[in-house]
């Protein structure tokens, strides 16, 4: 995701950060000093652009617009993880996926391409290496970052064994991986153990790569490494699907453990397997920032937070949202993250003005891709009950169709829009 | 001025939103989360404004105010809110089938049918910006004179009677709509759909993409 192409680099380094006030808040300028730009009224901070971050600092502008909002976020274009599996499949381009943040600066949010190093709750500061910025309120959405040292050997082979998992080159690696793979050869995907970004994600890449090479090398085998005891997400939609694919050897309880890239192997607690193609989607827990500015709980993973605020509570001034977040009835979906962002804005924005913040629930729609053209999805309903988040209801589509798939189309859609428009 | 020459909403509202003084930017972003058809709610902003919070989660969807920019998505602004709530009651109790929605259905009950019907009902409809081509519009035209019956001669539908408007509505979201009739799909056994239902029986299913492209051009 660090890595930026010439042609995304010229696409968001012109108009957008001329409007930013003050010196060095542009990524190639000299590095930041002190506090880069001075508070003059209510500000909330974000730290991270992905679904929830972007959401968020969007919508404390809309809710109130004499609040100042500075998003933090290193990426120059935001890239949306649902619908990259079709990347792989060779049916979608990256650039379908890849969008800017201008949308966010006509809301009259501040962008700084920047990485946030540290928090400082006592000072309600945010350090950008030697740079800071004040908050009265702080949005974290760190997103996932990956557990290297789960898996023997994966470490040191990050430029070889691709995760795929956050949407960008590895995105577009990963698919040429698959496109030079001699047709008869074998693909192995390993899926991490619950919890991870997007339960279903690793099952509808299953299906997808599953469909490119029953089309294109029909030959050829994918294995699936499943850490957890079956398919975790929309079980019984994604069998039904897989009957179309008998090139699928899907291996529930088979933890990868270690990966040999010289060996072209990798390595479960029982089973040593070959493979010409391998991704590993490697054990995942809150990104940096929150694990730094320990914001994560016992299990140095995720973070705790209050239903209703989205308060840490292990820090209340701060409020974390998205794939980072524990303890709720909810997946680790981009839609929740949106919902999330949301809601946090608003219960930033009510505590700002000195008011009760509201007491709202998020929702999650999620559509899975099981072929060219058809789609599943599951969608849950919650409440707040005594404080909490609770599910009102679960429901599957009764089973793959194309009509699935255009509302799937119509969702990325709106929900990009939402975000950054 | 043509109507093809006149600006967007949307666009206008972008043109605003940069040039604008900050001061001018709180009038821009009340219009950006939906300006109301009346004027006077915008003083007091969206965090008091009836409904304006409990349907942040509906915008994931259908946009911005209700006004979905997608073909599947139905667009919820302008609509009437003795419909809308007919239509969430009918999701939530089973009878309109929709995974999606019924959930969804039950959360809005949860939140309050009235304050988000009122809400949605209140801002200003913002025509679909899906095109559709020339040739579909026009075979859609002569399609709907059975349609005129009920929807009126504009698409504009009967409050009154729960007709909805159809004008400038997503064609995706339409074309679905009289397929899911045609297959009694939606609201099976609902008797006050019975002779839509038979109507939509008569119509090949090409010609709802059509019927879809026609509405969605209508204003």
């Amino acid at each position: 995701m660090s890595v930026v192409t010439r042609r995304a680099f010229l696409r968001s380094s012109g108009v957008g950060l001329g409007a930013l006030a003050g010196a060095g808040l542009a990524g190639c300028a000299p590095a930041i000093k002190g506090d880069f730009a001075p508070k003059k009224g209510p500000r909330v901070v974000v730290i991270g652009g992905g679904w929830g971050g972007a959401t968020a600092a969007k919508y404390v502008r809309l809710l109130d617009p004499k609040i100042e909002v500075v998003l933090i976020e290193p990426n120059r274009e935001f890239i949306s993880c649902p619908f990259s599996n079709l990347v792989l499949a060779g049916l979608r381009s990256i650039d379908s996926l890849t969008m800017g943040y201008d949308g966010l600066r006509k809301h009259g949010v501040r962008i700084v391409h920047e990485t946030a190093t540290a928090i400082e709750p006592d000072r309600k500061r945010v350090r950008l290496g030697e740079g800071s910025l004040q908050y009265d309120r702080l949005v974290v959405s760190p997103g996932v970052d990956f557990q290297w040292e789960q898996v023997d050997g994966l470490a040191q082979n990050q430029d070889k064994v691709l995760h795929a998992w956050k949407a960008g080159p590895q995105t577009v690696q990963l698919a040429r991986q698959l496109a030079s793979m001699p047709d008869g050869g074998v693909f192995v995907l390993s899926v991490p153990p619950a919890a991870y970004r997007c339960p279903p994600g690793p099952y509808e890449r299953t299906s997808m790569v599953a469909w490119y090479l029953k089309t294109h090398k029909p030959r050829s085998k994918l294995i699936v490494l499943d850490a957890n005891q079956n398919i975790i997400s929309k079980t019984a939609l994604f069998r039904a699907a897989w009957r179309a694919y008998p090139n699928i050897d899907y291996r529930p309880a088979s933890r990868v453990v270690g990966v040999d890239p010289g060996a072209r192997e990798v390595r479960t607690e029982f089973d040593r397997i070959r493979y010409d193609v391998v991704n590993v989607i490697p054990p995942q827990r809150a990104g940096a920032i929150a694990v730094q500015a320990d914001l994560v709980g016992g299990d140095k993973r995720w973070c705790e937070v209050n239903h209703v605020t989205y308060e840490s509570v292990k820090q209340p001034g701060i409020h974390v949202i998205g794939d980072a977040t524990i303890g709720l009835p909810v997946p680790k979906s981009g839609n929740v993250a949106n919902a999330m962002g949301k809601i946090a804005a608003a219960s930033a924005v009510s505590l700002i003005n000195g008011r009760q913040p509201p007491t709202l629930a998020p929702g999650n729609t999620c559509y899975s891709w099981v072929s060219d053209r058809e789609a599943i999805a599951v969608v849950n309903a919650y409440r707040i009950e005594n404080g909490k988040v609770v599910q009102i209801e679960q429901k599957l589509t009764p089973a793959q169709s194309p009509l699935v798939a255009q509302r799937a189309i119509g969702w990325t859609q709106s929900i990009w829009a939402d975000i950054l428009a | 001025m043509s109507p093809a020459d006149r600006p967007s909403r949307q666009s206008l509202r972008r043109t605003r939103l940069t040039r604008l003084a900050p001061r001018c930017i709180v009038l821009a972003a009340a219009l950006a989360l939906g300006a109301p058809t009346g004027s006077t709610a915008q003083a007091a902003g969206p965090l008091d404004e009836r409904g304006a919070l409990g349907s942040m989660t509906c915008a994931a969807c259908h946009g911005q105010a209700g006004n979905s920019r997608s073909s599947a998505m139905p667009i919820l602004a302008g609509l009437d809110a003795a419909y809308f709530k007919k239509q969430i009651g009918d999701y939530a109790a089973g009878k309109r089938l929709s995974p999606e929605m019924e959930p969804y259905a039950k959360q809005v009950l949860n939140l309050g049918v009235d304050d988000i019907a009122a809400y949605f009902a209140s801002r200003r409809r913002e025509p679909t910006p899906i095109q559709s081509p020339a040739d579909a519009v026009a075979r859609g035209r002569s399609a709907a004179a059975q349609c005129v019956i009920c929807h009126g001669p504009q698409g504009h539908g009967d409050a009154g009677k729960l007709i909805p408007n159809l004008a400038a509505q997503a064609p995706g979201y339409l074309r679905e709509q009289m397929l899911l009739f045609k297959q009694d799909r939606r609201s099976p056994g609902d008797p006050a759909l019975a002779a839509l239902k038979a109507l939509m029986k008569t119509i090949p299913d090409e010609t709802f993409g059509d019927l879809a492209a026609y509405y969605s051009s209508l204003r």
